[in-house]
């Protein structure tokens, strides 16, 4: 028989309880409780924060970029490639292609880094996900792992929550954002420690569209380092406007926080690397096999000739409203699979700056990846989902049309 | 003297005197209650949240919430 | 006993606690409501294998997010199961009032106190011995991080039963 007591009963038998049971002694406040609290007192806690998150940016991009320029662009490009070339050359024309890039490019010798310029898939197929985006996301999450054990995102996730609470969210959004910069899939999971319908549908739908992942950072950091800024600023106002416009239209609740900030904690490193592995490797098996056959459906449309049809037909669209030009086109086709790989894609030399970037804004918002996408399909009902696609869609032209205006007025 | 937990000022010292109906169920389980000793540990401007030190826990809460706990402070 | 939940509020150290008994890696972290999707595993006691569920975080059974309506969810769905009721051992009082609902809810329930180690950095200590004399069920005292008092937690595990509130309510009456 259940006997259920009311909340005041249960906390009269607790305090009885405790009262027989529990001994507190005198304690005297330590580091970590100093710590504690300069930390999220917002005149100390700010520039505290700062602080760690540059930190933590410029440990990220050392440390991917000692593994991928210092390794594997010439393990890949002076070794591999031509290793490759020269091994698989009695291979049908059709499947050298596919698997190491095309015969004429070969024989001619490459423009630009052959790592990229070869395009097949045991070449630039290998060489993105494990040349660059693994060391990318393997140091994003190592990073987030050590800001979770320790206790430190709880506290960020106050001193965000004014901002956060203008666009319908709280600051505990801030973590499934972070996630989302390592991967969005468990980004996206991650929205659900919040509380409402319209606060995780809010949520979804800003990850899936103005978070980049650890993979499509990596390859910038690679290919247009000195662009990432300008990117994750026009990220992050997208972010704070659309979230402000969406908390406006969308019906539903949006409470206030109420979450419990646990004490500071050391990290225990064989969590720390455990925890990162499990993510890493899930991120492996997630991407790789997508990246591999996104390289091959590219160079199938290549072989086939179909590329050049789809890329003219798209050539008015792409000019007139975004001012990209038609060369991007596979790139955009394979961002629906991966970004990464899309970003590798990108015909950087035949653009100017603003033209990349703009398409590396294009390709962040116009369709979270395949991964991604299944999981909102999960997580949203279908009139979330419609909304969501709609709010893509609408982004894709608000954000291509603004830039190619600016681009206009500022004749880049 | 009574008075609302988002009326508290940093570092001010109470007990809490009374939780809102809805409100008192929610955080129950946090340690937040009736009859308890309750300190304000921080409070972010802006009308941003507080944090607030009961026992050995510390829970943030949005100064809207803040606003249905009447807590007594000393003076 | 066929299958246990391990069931607790945030930051109790729950999800280590999963990792050495199934020895399965969850991913643990030190903020509230990182177990959404819930991981399972087995292991083995006296021979017979038992599934270990490691319930999303729960601050009590009136849940106030997602995380914790399937927490609550779950526990439903799984009448029968053993509840261990993982415990911040330097914050008892909350604890307990998580322990309360489930054993009104007619589990077989028993206790760990976690964290042992944080509690006694604190210099908060608890008498497991009078604790368990009145809830009526086994108390442990373990942490986890160290993999201390796995053993005992293990072994009694099978002592857990349903505990009437009222006979609780008698037992501190009595003292």
């Amino acid at each position: 028989m259940e006997r259920a007591l009311t909340v005041d009963q249960r906390w009269d038998l607790v305090d009885r309880i405790a009262k027989e049971t529990v001994e507190v002694g005198a304690y005297k406040p330590t580091l970590k409780d100093a710590l504690a609290g300069i930390t999220v007192n917002p005149w100390t806690g700010i520039p505290f924060a700062i602080a760690v998150l540059y930190g933590f940016w410029t440990f990220f991009g050392e440390f991917a970029g000692l593994f991928t320029d210092g390794f594997f662009v010439r393990i890949f490009g002076t070794h591999w490639i031509p290793f490759l070339g020269e091994k698989l050359a009695g291979l049908p024309d059709w499947a050298f292609t596919i698997l190491v890039g095309d015969k004429a490019v070969f024989a001619e010798g490459f423009v630009g880094d052959p790592c990229f310029a070869a395009g097949g898939v045991l070449t630039t197929g290998l060489f993105m996900p494990f040349g660059i985006v693994l060391w990318a996301v393997l140091a994003l999450f190592f990073v987030l792992a050590i800001l979770e054990d320790t206790g430190y995102l709880p506290r960020l996730a106050v001193l965000i929550d004014t901002v956060m609470h203008k666009i319908g969210l709280h600051g505990f959004a801030i973590v499934p954002t972070l996630i989302s910069l390592g991967c969005n899939v468990p980004g996206v999971t991650a929205a659900r420690t919040l509380e409402t319908r319209k606060q995780r549908f809010i949520m979804i739908a800003l990850l899936g569209v103005f978070v980049p992942c650890g993979a499509q950072i990596g390859m910038m950091e690679e290919l247009v380092p000195g662009m990432i800024g300008w990117v994750f600023l026009t990220l992050a106002i997208g972010y704070f406007v659309f979230g402000w416009v969406l908390n406006k239209i969308w019906p539903g609740e949006s409470p206030e926080i109420l979450m419990d900030v646990p004490p500071y904690r050391a990290p225990q490193w064989s969590n720390i690397l455990r925890k990162t592995w499990m993510r890493t490797r899930h991120f492996l098996f997630v991407a790789v096999p997508f990246v591999l056959l996104g390289c091959a459906i590219v160079m199938v449309l290549y072989a086939t000739g179909a590329m050049d049809a789809i890329a003219s037909g798209l050539e008015g669209l792409l000019a007139s409203v975004f001012g990209v030009p038609a060369s991007a086109t596979p790139s955009l086709m394979v961002g629906f699979l991966r970004k990464d790989l899309a970003i590798g894609l990108l015909p950087i030399g035949a653009m100017t700056n603003y033209q990349v970037f703009k398409s590396v804004i294009l390709l962040s918002i116009y369709f979270p990846c395949l991964a991604t996408f299944a999981l909102l399909l999960r997580e949203l009902n279908w009139k979330e989902i419609l909304a969501t696609l709609g709010f893509l869609v609408a982004m894709v032209f608000v954000f291509g049309g603004v830039l190619n205006l600016i681009g206009m007025a500022g004749g880049w | 003297m009574e008075k609302k937990l988002s009326e508290m000022k940093y570092e001010e010292e109470g007990i809490v005197k009374k939780i809102e109906g809805g409100l008192k169920d929610k955080i129950a389980g946090m340690g937040i209650r009736e009859g308890k000793e309750i300190k304000m540990m921080t409070k972010q401007p802006i009308k941003g949240p507080l944090v607030v030190a009961v026992g050995r826990s510390n829970t943030s809460i949005g100064l809207g919430l803040a606003d249905k706990i009447i807590v007594e402070v000393g003076k | 006993m066929n299958k246990v939940l391990l069931m607790g509020q945030a930051n109790v150290g729950k999800s280590v606690l999963f990792n050495h008994l199934a020895g399965a890696a969850a991913t643990v972290s030190n903020y509230p409501g990182t177990t959404v999707d819930f991981d399972k595993g087995h292991m083995m006691i006296e021979g017979e294998r038992v599934e270990v569920v490691d319930v999303p975080g729960a601050f009590s059974l009136d849940p106030k997010d997602r995380a914790e309506e399937v927490a609550v969810r779950m526990l439903e769905e799984e009448k029968g199961a053993t509840v261990v009721c993982v415990i911040d051992s330097s914050k008892v009082e909350r604890g307990l009032y998580l322990a309360l609902e489930l054993i009104e809810k007619g589990y077989p329930v028993m206790i760990d106190l976690n964290m042992a180690d944080v509690a006694k950095d604190v210099n908060i200590k608890v008498d497991t011995k009078r604790l368990e004399d009145i809830l009526g069920v086994p108390v442990v005292t373990t942490v986890a991080t160290r993999g201390e008092g796995l053993k005992e937690l293990v072994s009694r595990m099978k002592e857990a039963k349903p505990v009437e509130t009222g006979k609780i309510i008698e037992k501190v009456e009595a003292s």
